[in-house]
């Protein structure tokens, strides 16, 4: 019984002292990449808090680094922990599809 | 000024028509996700692994460079002369104003173009400045390296234009890839400090105004960056200094320092036996009791006023209170206290090689660069004692220097007539202690 309730808490989604960690690429202060960073730091406010790290890696200055990480177009956001990791791509106005990769829920703000 | 953004290349030159353009980005676009956002145009950059670089898309580059234009135009829009400094030192872009500048006095104050190393242009300076330009030198390394955000300091240098003071302020910027810096600088030499409209704004405000006016002309305290210079002001009293005036006998302790504004201290040496010799002489360019700097509290000469005017003091505790905490104070009294040094030997020597009259010449020129005007009394007794001679001695290399029509002498009133002849009467230790910056003003 006891493993079966730990096994459901794993999958309602992180326990609300996990740090979201995430790196956000992004080309200069490119349209869709200021678009990026705004609708990004929208969702971490209403649903992260405190609880997230986030870099942001500009690609014009550093290239190498994004194509290291295996990034090909910008902006990309890159859930980097807790694990799996996961990516979306855009300008990140779909909020819902922000929220799924970063493993959040819409109706639960932390 | 490149307009493309650093780092970002815009692809082969044949691919002019944005539609082929994109087509050729497309192919480096590679799974769904990457490519659904491409065709809604929600992508910025696409990165190409063959060049290890950044290709931008036409929107973005139309927005990246509309940007770039922003920053020129609100960079010229700015009074200040501006300048962004790259990692290495070079000057990649300037405002108007700066532009300006350098077009109206090529070389001075650090003006420098774009393309040009700033740093190897702090190394360039003549003497006067290089005390100045290696503490911008050091403060702009130190934005570089990233060790400090922002510096502040202040520059002082004579130009075609004349005298000139500014204050250098360094702040470092994300640039590509490594810290960049962006160096403003403003012109202070007009600057009422303290003084200024809306600069004050406590009872004492018209008090110390009005000793901010009196202290303006001594290029020491002009040399300080405004904050420490403020901290000092405070504790300054303005003082009018007489003719004949000792502030201090030889051996006592030294309870104020002075800044002579227009008025003119002579320091002279007692031997036994003999009459008092003047062996330095002191005006706007510098302090009464710079001693103390060296941690000594007594004088060592007699500091008599020999020019009336106008000078600020301070009390010595004060005054040392503020040298151990102001670096800058520390850096311009050490710089006085050398040029000083150099005018004592220099007038040791001179005063054993060259005659009474190209003394008396070098000794009214000097005196004259540090007054207000060209006409000023002195006795010949007080004379003798400046030159370590007779009064008869003065009394023949006055009626001579007359005689050439290069000085008028009534009743103890002399008057430079010529100051030109008088510097070719005069024996060529002028040209040696003459101080830069002072001739400017008179």
């Amino acid at each position: 019984v006891a493993r079966k309730k730990r096994a459901q808490a794993h999958a309602t989604g992180a326990p609300v002292t996990t740090v979201v960690v995430m790196c956000l690429y992004v080309a200069g202060r490119a349209p869709n990449s200021v678009k990026a960073i705004a609708n990004l730091e929208a969702i971490c406010r209403r649903h992260l808090k405190d609880g997230y790290k986030l870099e942001i890696v500009d690609v014009c200055e550093h290239p190498h680094r994004a194509l290291n990480d295996g990034i090909l177009v910008t902006p990309s956001l890159t859930k980097v922990s807790p694990g799996p990791a996961s990516n979306v791509i855009g300008n990140l106005s779909d909020t819902g599809s922000v929220l799924a990769a970063l493993g959040l829920h819409a109706g639960d703000p932390q | 000024v490149s307009p493309d953004p650093v780092g970002a290349t815009t692809g082969p030159a044949d691919v002019q028509a944005e539609a082929a353009f994109k087509h050729w980005i497309r192919r480096l676009v590679k799974g769904a996700a990457e490519l659904q956002a491409f065709e809604s145009g929600q992508i910025d950059a696409v990165m190409d692994p063959a060049t290890g670089s950044a290709i931008l898309l036409p929107e973005a580059q139309a927005a990246l460079q509309g940007s770039t234009r922003l920053v020129m135009s609100a960079l010229d829009a700015l009074p200040g002369d501006v300048c962004v400094i790259d990692a290495a030192g070079t000057v990649v872009m300037t405002n108007r104003a700066w532009r300006a500048f350098v077009a109206a006095y090529t070389g001075a104050g650090l003006g420098i173009g774009e393309g040009a190393n700033f740093l190897a242009a702090c190394r360039g300076v003549s003497a006067s400045e290089s005390v100045f330009a290696e503490a911008v030198a050091a403060g702009l390394r130190q934005v570089l390296a990233g060790a400090r955000q922002r510096f502040c300091c202040e520059y002082v240098c004579d130009s075609s234009g004349g005298h000139c003071a500014f204050t250098f302020t360094i702040a470092g910027i994300a640039g590509n890839g490594a810290v960049h810096a962006v160096v403003t600088r403003e012109n202070v030499s007009g600057r009422q400090r303290a003084g200024a409209p809306g600069g004050l704004r406590h009872p004492k405000a018209s008090r110390i105004a009005a000793i901010a006016q009196a202290a303006a002309p001594n290029l020491l305290l002009a040399a300080l960056p405004a904050k420490e210079y403020e901290r000092l002001l405070a504790g300054f009293e303005q003082v009018k200094l007489t003719y004949g005036d000792v502030l201090y006998e030889s051996g006592e302790q030294m309870r104020h320092v002075y800044f002579p504004s227009d008025c003119v201290v002579s320091f002279l040496t007692v031997v036994e036996g003999h009459r008092a010799l003047e062996v330095g002489l002191v005006g706007r360019e510098g302090m009464v009791g710079s001693r103390l700097a060296l941690g000594i509290t007594t004088a060592s000469v007699r500091a008599l006023v020999q020019g009336t005017g106008t000078a600020v003091r301070i009390k010595s505790v004060c005054f040392l209170r503020e040298l151990h905490r102001s670096p800058m104070l520390q850096r311009a009294l050490l710089h006085f206290t050398d040029a000083l040094m150099m005018q004592v030997t220099r007038t040791a020597a001179c005063n054993r090689f060259h005659g009474v009259e190209a003394r008396l010449a070098r000794w009214l020129l000097m005196t004259r660069e540090r007054l207000p005007s060209s006409e000023f009394y002195l006795t010949q007794e007080f004379l003798a004692d400046m030159l370590g001679v007779r009064r008869a001695g003065v009394t023949m290399a006055a009626c001579a220097l007359q005689r050439q029509n290069l000085i008028r002498y009534r009743r103890g009133t002399i008057t430079i007539l010529d100051q030109q002849g008088l510097e070719a009467a005069a024996c060529s230790c002028y040209q040696h202690v003459k101080v830069k910056g002072l001739e400017a003003a008179t």
